[in-house]
């Protein structure tokens, strides 16, 4: 039996990207994923910029994950400036991160996962039937924007965040509101997990290693190693144990760590945090029944639906525990240095490193989304799924596939930010 | 004061020109919108909005949520303001919408009076 699949546009994902599968005698003879979209040139463009520019443009990598690029790119150059923040600028930090994962998770869930699974072409056609469950994620959606619009000043690419601090502070009532929000859709979180506990989810197990950071103190967002079951390195380490790398029919960035395949987001992140989990969140854990670590990629719609729990959990207790007091924007001493920011965001982990000059101008940037890491074993997976399916109809096998891909929650839009130039 | 919710990127050339008009109407409260979900909990009687039409050469006035073409959300970037009115509408979220659709360019002024004589 020979057959051949093409999906030019895999839809219900970030961005566009295209698979091409070849099956001959029941053997997967081409497997190979690609991005088309348009190089992005972040790194370039914020080469030669000054230090604090920085933060402003990358947010301009993504709309959905805007938040997460500033932050990340601040934690780089903060470090490269040897510079450490109060507690209560890193804590805001924190709050508009688990905002942006709410927001991202229930949006994705819901408008991108759920059809799949309902049988449904779009969240549209399932509006009628399942109106409690859409109205639970709008619901959910608005929280998540709540938060970064009164953090960041902005629903999309904050503005608020700096180096040095926060330019705009909230007040306290501002966090009163934001946890009385939070408490509001708490129940919606709970809804969620059951809905997606409830879902019917391929048998299947990853040969990639699962890598997240891994923090002594809490459910990892700002700050860890980066950790796998096998092995774990100091963020400032990994250009000894990332490689990236670009095919000729992609513009998408391929990451591979020590020349092997590995997954990051919210399932690497339940694998190796989940003892620091909320209370709630490891009540739902213990629900879900999946055995830890899973490395059934399609948990990953489980794993974000747990930690949407966990995220409303950390960001009450930090409304609840955060004194708001003054704090100016610290004036930081601009030397030479270079600096790494790796952060968890709502595909995984995300890095950042930039090199200053003694002025302060950014020398050399390096940019790693999480979907250029996941690419990978994203493509890896599906020569190793696709044998189990090999039998079934060609939609269903499809459909299938694009589950599988679509478990990941890439974004080709960010992870495609490199293409090689030959200049004649 | 009526509330207006005017739409579009103050920061795209081709998007920002609701934005522009806006600033010409007089005896409303103009709302810039940067989120459709903003509208879920508006409590007006009749939702207002401003918005960039493509390809019509006159402003025109939408009702009917029906009429507005929805593309398939195949990402989270087309989550927008066609698609969430859509969902609004299959939801059952019966909120009375009137659109005030611009052309993407033309004159401010004739465009601006042209609102004016719809709200």
């Amino acid at each position: 039996m020979s057959k051949s699949i093409t999906l030019n546009h895999i839809t219900k994902i970030e961005g566009h990207a295209k698979l091409e599968l070849g099956i001959e005698n029941n053997q997967v003879t081409k497997c190979e994923l690609s991005s088309t979209e348009g190089a992005r040139y972040f790194e370039g463009i914020v080469k030669g910029r000054r230090y604090n520019e920085a933060h402003e443009m990358t947010s301009r990598i993504c709309g959905i994950c805007s938040c997460a690029h500033v932050i990340a790119a601040i934690t780089a150059i903060e470090s490269a400036l040897g510079y450490t923040p109060t507690e209560q600028t890193v804590k805001l930090r924190e709050l508009m991160t688990l905002g942006e994962r709410i927001r991202s998770h229930a949006t994705h869930l819901y408008f991108l996962a759920l059809p799949d699974y309902l049988g449904y072409e779009s969240a549209l056609a399932m509006a009628k039937k399942y109106k409690p469950q859409l109205e639970s994620a709008l619901f959910l959606m608005k929280t998540g924007n709540y938060i970064i619009k009164t953090l960041g000043a902005r629903d999309l690419h904050p503005v608020s965040a700096t180096i040095g601090g926060w330019l705009k502070l909230p007040k306290q009532a501002d966090l009163d509101e934001i946890k009385k929000q939070l408490e509001n859709v708490k129940k919606d979180a709970i809804k969620t997990c059951k809905l997606f506990f409830s879902l019917k989810y391929p048998s299947f197990s990853t040969n990639g290693e699962y890598f997240s950071l891994k923090d002594d103190k809490k459910y990892a967002v700002l700050n860890g190693d980066f950790c796998s079951e096998k092995s774990c390195f100091h963020k400032d380490e990994y250009l000894k144990f990332i490689r990236e790398y670009h095919h000729s029919n992609s513009t998408a960035n391929f990451v591979v760590k020590e020349d092997h395949r590995y997954m990051v987001g919210a399932l690497s992140r339940i694998n190796n945090n989940n003892n620091k989990l909320s209370k709630d969140a490891k009540k739902m854990l213990k629900l879900s029944k999946i055995k830890l670590p899973s490395k059934n990629p399609y948990h990953n719609n489980i794993a974000q639906a747990i930690e949407l729990v966990h995220c409303i959990d950390d960001a009450i207790n930090i409304c609840k525990n955060l004194k708001m007091k003054h704090e100016d924007v610290d004036k930081v001493k601009v030397k030479a240095g270079n600096g790494v920011g790796a952060i968890e965001v709502p595909r995984g982990t995300l890095w950042h490193e930039y090199t200053l000059d003694d002025k302060g101008i950014i020398t050399h940037a390096n940019i790693i989304t999480p979907t250029a890491q996941n690419l990978l074993n994203i493509q890896e997976d599906i020569r190793q799924f696709v044998p189990s399916i090999i039998n079934k109809k060609k939609e269903d096998m499809v459909m299938d596939i694009e589950k599988l891909i679509r478990s990941y929650d890439p974004c080709f839009s960010c992870s495609a930010h490199f293409l090689e130039v030959k200049w004649v | 004061m009526k509330n207006l919710y005017v739409f579009g990127n103050e920061y795209l050339e081709y998007d920002k020109f609701a934005r522009e008009i806006a600033k010409q109407i007089k005896n409303v409260n103009i709302i810039n919108c940067r989120s459709p979900d903003e509208l879920l909990e508006i409590n007006d009687n009749e939702i207002l909005i401003l918005d960039v039409v493509k390809d019509i050469k006159k402003t025109i006035i939408i009702n009917n949520i029906s009429q507005i073409k929805t593309r398939k959300l195949m990402s989270l970037h087309d989550f927008d303001l066609g698609f969430f009115l859509s969902l609004m509408k299959e939801l059952g979220i019966n909120k009375k919408i009137k659109i005030i659709g611009i052309p993407e360019n033309g004159n401010i002024k004739e465009i601006a009076d042209g609102v004016k004589a719809c709200i």
